[in-house]
């Protein structure tokens, strides 16, 4: 009994272990990038090289500088807009797609589900040039809700496949209990499925907002008008010049405010984001 | 009972139908669009002039001695970046599975990397392997294993591996993420019955963990793989294709031809749909490796 | 539908009495875009000094200001060329306008605007030159620069070395300057940040030799001739010595590496000055012209031009267009770093007394790079050429052979 409990004490004792070097070796690039946005412009390439500032030579002025450009934080409530957006269309969307394709399993369906996986294997950059002939069709350039559609059809195939999983498992019984009772499909979607699938549904909403949290590519290519007409990613890829001098510590200033969000969205739903994966797409 | 059916015929059509409206305006089409130019001699020049040249494009993409290295270049770092982060994600779940302290706070910070921007780690990974960076100073200056620097991004498999390091580096939080949910899904009378058999913890792993996470392994592999495909921002940023276009992956090779050299939409459309039949082909053969170890 | 409306627009306003106040309730908007730095005292300038100023002298037309990344600006403008959505004008660097006119984009400003002769007049001859293709002016140019010798007083006076004034003695000094400081660390002559035809055609031209000919037609002969090989072959000879780096991917970025005086010497633009005050503050640097070899000293032609594109509102852009090239503007923008080509801001006390006087002298001389439409692919096969050469991979000769070989059919 006794060897037994030792045994115990010892694998969490070796998983602790095993798990801190991981995590700090795992988190050096990020404590070097906060340590670069604590020192002045130049001081990247100092001598000897330091992982972190000079004790005394810490300074702010980098996050004074960030913030006390109001364009910044305009650019910081236009990449929320988007992307708080485009998380609850895709969510909308894409748990339709999931509970119909999942819930009514017919040769059509299949196909229909193949055909959306199937478009994932092409790559986004290319489309480039047709989607800007289209955005202009239709006058979605430059304005900010114009990013939303194609944020929202690029996350459509991910998000229908980790759903549709979830949608499968709801117990039969379940679904059958409320045709029984005369529901319409439109009643089983909302009163059944859509709550069931609720955890599924947030934890592919944290995945969407990243994507739409960090698109740089199609953002810059589409949004010309004015400084305030633009997204995070592009604000922090301007701090880089053509004669290639980057002002180092507003660029990891600016980054390190990007992240916050991110990080606290994941903190307060990482919970719920395990389970929901669980229960959804992932399945043993 | 007819009209009731047909109203649900109208009802599943309606909630399909702003999903496949949007996906097929801002997805289909576009892709439709790209296909019909990757037969057509288009380049930027001359938008509105598109003459059809057949295969020319597929014909210049396989005759182009970049393209071989590049895609030589996307394969290995497929190769390498896919099992290693599913490896060192699958190793993080499995401890981070068994304990109940601190769990979220491990969680948190291996997940930061997966939220990180592309453009700052390759920075960041930029600087410390720079001839004159962090790490050469730390292993020649403190603790003195190599007398000269090494020049690890100079070349093109130095460039190539320290873009991979990073790949690595960033895709393991999503890995954990993805691995914790599945092996919480695991029966745990499976691992009871184990222990009754005697099994050691490697015994476990293999013949209990691996085959119930079967699906969840699938699922990642494919996805990742298309995204070690789509590799861009880290090349763009670390290496630029440096030296002589050596380090360049399909997408910066793609991007460069489209927007940079001759503008040479066609080609760039052509390579598109190349790298999409490898995808399509890797996938299959994955579902098939898979499907055959099962029986 | 649309160009009905537009018609019926267009006969209203010539009908309407130019007395009527109509003009200033439909404001015509100048979308300019540009790649001053948006955090840089030139953006501060165009938007607070400049656009105000032209705005004041011609109300019914307010100027729509955005600065874009360098590179994203090129892109952009190629993208959005595909479907009408250029901007009116654009600041454009004069490496971009062939590409931009073989895509027939741009205005021939000499055909459409009557007054061009008189305002391009106006403007330095040489850098005029860097907006004619075929024959017509594409552009007005709006400022000039080119590259002089940045050197580290401190690093020479060490190791007792005086400012090369030929090839020769520069060859002696980048290896002289080469190898380890006090802190044992390395330390290279000469920094070199890329092998593009921006970096190399200094060496090539001062050395005597040449790129094309001067219809810009033949590459064989030129890209190849002896005094080109000579020039590449010498530069390799250095890299190989470690006496010359900054090219590749892991070395240390030029401004850095120079201000903490790892690089002794660099070729650089009037911008490095603004740049090292702001970064290095203390490092001692001084400038000189770039060596003799044979062929003189000859420097590269850098700069931008203005340019309006075909969907402008045409004669409104060709006011701005007027107005940013004006004394006022130029020599408003001088005082900012940036180097004036309205000969009579070049007069001014502003830009007699600026920093960036040297660079003046070396624009005299200071030759353009090729401006064929096929040259970004062009300069890319020659940045090939050469890494195969700096590494010992291939003899000078044996690349600059294939390489006229690929340019000669590129130019077809």
């Amino acid at each position: 009994m006794k060897s037994r409990k030792f045994a115990k004490i010892r694998s969490a004792a070796i998983r602790y272990l095993l798990l801190t070097a991981g995590t700090v070796i795992f988190a050096l690039p990020m404590v070097y990038m906060i340590s670069t946005s604590l020192r002045p412009n130049g001081a990247l390439y100092e001598w000897p090289p330091r992982f972190f500032p000079k004790p005394g030579a810490i300074t702010f002025e980098n996050f004074e500088y960030i913030l006390d450009q109001k364009k910044f934080l305009i650019n910081f409530l236009n990449s929320v807009f988007v992307s708080v957006c485009t998380v609850g269309l895709a969510a909308f969307v894409s748990s339709a797609l999931a509970f119909v394709i999942g819930r009514f399993r017919s040769r059509a369906t299949k196909l229909l589900f193949a055909f959306i996986i199937i478009t994932m294997i092409i790559p986004g950059t290319t489309m480039i040039i047709p989607q800007f002939t289209l955005a202009k069709r239709f006058g979605l350039i430059d304005k900010i809700w114009g990013l939303i559609p194609f944020y929202v059809a690029w996350v459509i195939p991910f998000s229908t496949f980790m759903i549709k999983g979830f949608m499968e498992n709801i117990p039969d019984e379940i679904v059958e209990a409320a045709w029984i009772d005369g529901a319409s499909v439109f009643k089983v979607y909302t009163r059944v499925a859509m709550p069931l699938a609720a955890p599924a549904i947030a934890s592919v909403s944290i995945f969407n907002f990243l994507t739409a949290w960090e698109e740089y590519p199609w953002a810059v290519t589409v949004l010309s008008k004015s400084e305030e007409l633009r997204t995070l990613p592009i604000a922090i890829a301007g701090f880089n010049n053509q004669y290639g001098n980057v002002q180092w510590g507003y660029l990891f200033a600016l980054s390190v405010l990007c992240m916050i969000p991110v990080v606290i969205i994941f903190i307060l739903c990482q919970k719920f984001f395990i389970q929901g994966l669980t229960a959804g797409g992932v399945k043993g | 009972m007819i009209t009731r059916s047909r109203m649900n015929r109208a009802q599943i059509i309606a909630l399909l139908a702003p999903g496949l409206i949007v996906f097929g305006l801002f997805t289909v089409y576009p892709i439709i669009r790209l296909f019909m130019m990757s037969f057509c001699g288009i380049k930027l020049e001359t938008m509105f002039v598109q003459p059809f040249c057949g295969l020319d494009n597929y014909v210049h993409v396989f005759s182009d001695p970049t393209f071989g290295t590049s895609f030589v270049n996307s394969i290995v770092y497929t190769a390498v970046t896919v099992p290693a982060q599913m490896a060192l994600g699958l190793f993080i779940a499995i401890l981070l599975n068994g304990i109940r302290r601190f769990s979220v706070t491990f969680r948190v910070i291996n997940y930061l990397p997966v939220v990180t921007s592309w453009v700052i780690a390759s920075l960041v990974f930029k600087y410390v392997f720079q001839t004159e960076g962090l790490l050469n100073y730390f292993l020649r200056t403190v603790i003195k294993v190599i007398p000269k620097n090494v020049k690890w991004l100079n070349e093109r498999w130095g460039g190539m591996t320290v873009a991979m390091i990073l790949g690595t580096w960033k895709g393991i939080g999503w890995n954990m993420v993805i691995f914790l949910a599945a092996l919480q899904q695991v029966p745990k009378d499976l691992y009871e019955a184990a222990d009754i058999d005697g099994c050691g913890a490697w015994k476990k792993f293999t013949h209990v963990t691996l085959p119930a996470i079967r699906g969840t392994i699938l699922f990642a592999m494919v996805e990742l793989t298309i995204g070690g495909f789509n590799v861009f921002t880290s090349i763009q940023m670390i290496t630029g294709g440096k030296p002589a276009d050596q380090t360049q992956t399909l997408l910066t090779w793609m991007y460069k031809n489209a927007f940079s050299l001759d503008h040479d939409i066609g080609y760039a459309a052509a390579l598109s749909f190349v790298m999409a039949f490898t995808l399509g082909l890797l996938a299959v053969v994955q579902f098939r490796m898979m499907r055959s170890r099962d029986v | 539908m649309l160009k009905k409306i537009l018609a019926v627009l267009l006969v209203c306003m010539m009908v309407l009495p130019a007395g009527l106040s109509l003009a200033e309730e439909e404001a015509v908007t100048i979308n300019f875009w540009h790649h001053y730095n948006a955090q840089s005292p030139e953006n501060e300038t165009l938007m607070n000094v400049l656009i105000p100023a032209f705005e004041a002298a011609n109300p019914g037309i307010k100027v729509n200001a955005v600065s874009h990344e360098w590179a994203q600006l090129h892109d952009k403008v190629l993208i959005s060329a595909t479907s009408d959505s250029l901007p009116d004008v654009a600041r454009c660097d004069i490496a971009w306008l062939p590409e931009f006119q073989a895509m027939g984009i741009l205005v021939a400003l000499d055909e459409e605007m009557a007054d061009f002769a008189e305002v391009s007049g106006q403007l330095l001859d040489s850098a005029m030159s860097t907006a004619s293709i075929g024959g017509h002016y594409y552009a007005l140019a709006l400022n000039t620069n080119s590259k002089i010798v940045f050197y580290n007083v401190q690093m020479l006076q060490d190791a007792g070395i005086e400012v090369p004034a030929t090839m020769d003695q520069w060859v002696e000094a980048v290896k002289a300057l080469s190898g380890e400081n006090a802190n044992g660390q390395q330390t290279w002559g000469w920094n070199e940040p890329a092998l593009a035809g921006w970096n190399i055609c200094p060496f090539i031209w001062s050395f005597g030799g040449a790129l094309l000919s001067d219809d810009q037609t033949v590459a064989t002969g030129y890209v190849n001739g002896p005094a080109t090989v000579k020039a590449v072959e010498t530069f390799a000879q250095l890299v190989q010595a470690e006496a010359i780096t900054g090219f590749n991917a892991g070395d240390i970025p030029m401004t850095d590496g120079f201000g903490m005086g790892r690089y002794a010497m660099m070729l650089e633009g009037p911008w490095k000055s603004a740049e090292l005050e702001g970064n290095y503050p203390d490092v001692p640097y001084a400038t000189a012209p770039i060596p003799a070899g044979e062929g003189g000293s000859i420097s590269v032609l850098g700069g931008e031009d203005i340019a309006m594109f075909n969907t402008a509102n045409k004669e409104a852009a060709w006011l701005f267009m007027q107005f940013m090239t004006s004394e006022f503007a130029e020599t408003e923008m001088a005082k900012c770093g940036q180097i004036p080509v309205n000969k009579a801001a070049l007069e001014s006390d502003t830009v007699k007394g600026a920093s960036f006087a040297p660079f003046i002298e070396a624009i005299q001389t200071a030759k353009a790079r090729p401006t064929v439409a096929a040259w970004s692919e062009m300069d890319n096969d020659l940045q090939n050429a050469l890494y195969y050469v700096v590494t010992g991979e291939k003899t000078a000769q044996e690349a600059m052979d294939e390489l006229a070989a690929k340019w000669d059919t590129l130019l077809k």
